[in-house]
């Protein structure tokens, strides 16, 4: 551990030419990680820009959505022996500096998982919601949607696993996995910018809002009781592929 | 002419177009043990319609159709249900195999440069 070799950075993008060079670039400036991007169907120019600027390209032949795209840049890291992914968006929200500290409890093997939370963002509805949700699956975490997050091996094998396929997003369907798999999650207060550029895609309208809540509201009565499901937990499996 | 003959002919005529597109092997053998199932029901229901009126008074239903209703929209909606669980599976694989896809068309393009 700790070599800067076996740390990777899953970059999902749909769509992202205006923003992903500076994300790009940021990064490159400052770690020698290797970047993979994954492209999640794009129409733009985000491959090209991508490839310029120094990141491993995959390109996802339909469109999976956020978290089927992260979920190929986990595969991709199982695969090629990274043992710490780090997620982050292409929007530029998330600053290339939040990466220390979101590595250090992994560095020093107090979480399997880190979250990079910054919870001052949000209207005040949208917190009671996150109170809710909180509630009805039993996490305690404070940023349930952070995209920016670093995942050790076992979290890896976890979520690269088909039984996270079916998830749409990458926040409490992961996160309820995740714990009930007892993976320790921490997180790590960072600060963000606002979107360099567009809107939310998940809260983009009503119609978006009531759609997502209703979904999330499902996941919890999926995954958040161990009582309804039989305990099987994939990240036995020997071959997640 | 007699309701029992209306109902033969549909029932047999379902029966017939079902049997039809299981030999043209235009449905999954899966699917089609179920409509072979369900075209010889509807073939004898058409053919002996009295058949429903016999087991309801057996089961105590005052109104014969009734029964017929409801069990017959039961097997729609387990159908349906199925049809559900089957497509979330198809979900599942297409998914696998688009990001795996992806992972082998990676190795190639790394493989040509």
């Amino acid at each position: 551990m700790n070599t800067a070799d076996s740390i990777i950075i899953i970059i999902p993008a749909k769509n992202e030419e205006d923003s992903i060079a500076q994300v790009l670039g940021d990064l490159k400036a400052r770690f020698p990680y290797p970047i993979v991007v994954i492209n999640d169907a794009s129409t733009d120019n985000t491959v090209a820009i991508a490839e310029q600027a120094g990141a491993r390209v995959l390109t996802l032949s339909i469109s999976l959505g956020a978290w089927g795209a992260i979920q190929t840049g986990l595969r991709y890291a199982l695969r090629e022996g990274f043992e710490i992914a780090i997620t982050m968006d292409a929007d530029g929200q998330h600053e290339a500096d939040s990466l220390p500290s979101l590595l250090a409890p992994i560095m020093t093997r107090k979480a399997d998982v880190t979250i990079g939370a910054f919870t001052q963002r949000g209207s005040f509805a949208r917190h009671v919601a996150w109170s809710l949700f909180r509630k009805l699956s039993g996490l305690s975490l404070e940023d349930l949607t952070s995209g920016l997050r670093a995942y050790t091996t076992p979290a890896i094998r976890l979520l690269a696993s088909p039984a996270a396929t079916l998830l749409d997003y990458q926040d409490m369907g992961v996160l309820m996995l995740l714990q009930r798999a007892q993976l320790r999650i921490q997180e790590v207060p960072i600060s963000m910018r606002p979107r360099l550029l567009g809107k939310s895609r998940i809260f983009s309208s009503w119609w978006a809002v009531s759609n997502y809540m209703l979904y999330t509201a499902i996941l919890c009565l999926a995954h958040g009781s161990h009582y309804f499901r039989k305990n099987k937990c994939p990240i036995k499996s020997p071959q997640p592929f | 002419m007699s309701y029992q003959i209306t109902s033969a002919i549909l029932g047999i005529s379902l029966a017939l177009i079902i049997l039809l597109l299981i030999r043209r092997d235009r449905l999954h053998s899966r699917h089609a043990i179920w409509w072979l199932f369900v075209a010889v029901f509807v073939m004898i229901l058409g053919i002996f319609p009295r058949i429903i009126d016999y087991i309801a008074l057996k089961l105590g239903v005052n109104y014969p159709p009734t029964l017929l209703f409801s069990l017959g929209m039961a097997m729609i909606l387990l159908k349906v249900l199925s049809i559900d669980l089957h497509q979330s599976q198809l979900e599942r694989k297409t998914r696998r195999l688009a990001q795996r896809l992806a992972l082998l068309e990676g190795d190639k393009q790394q493989h040509d440069d």
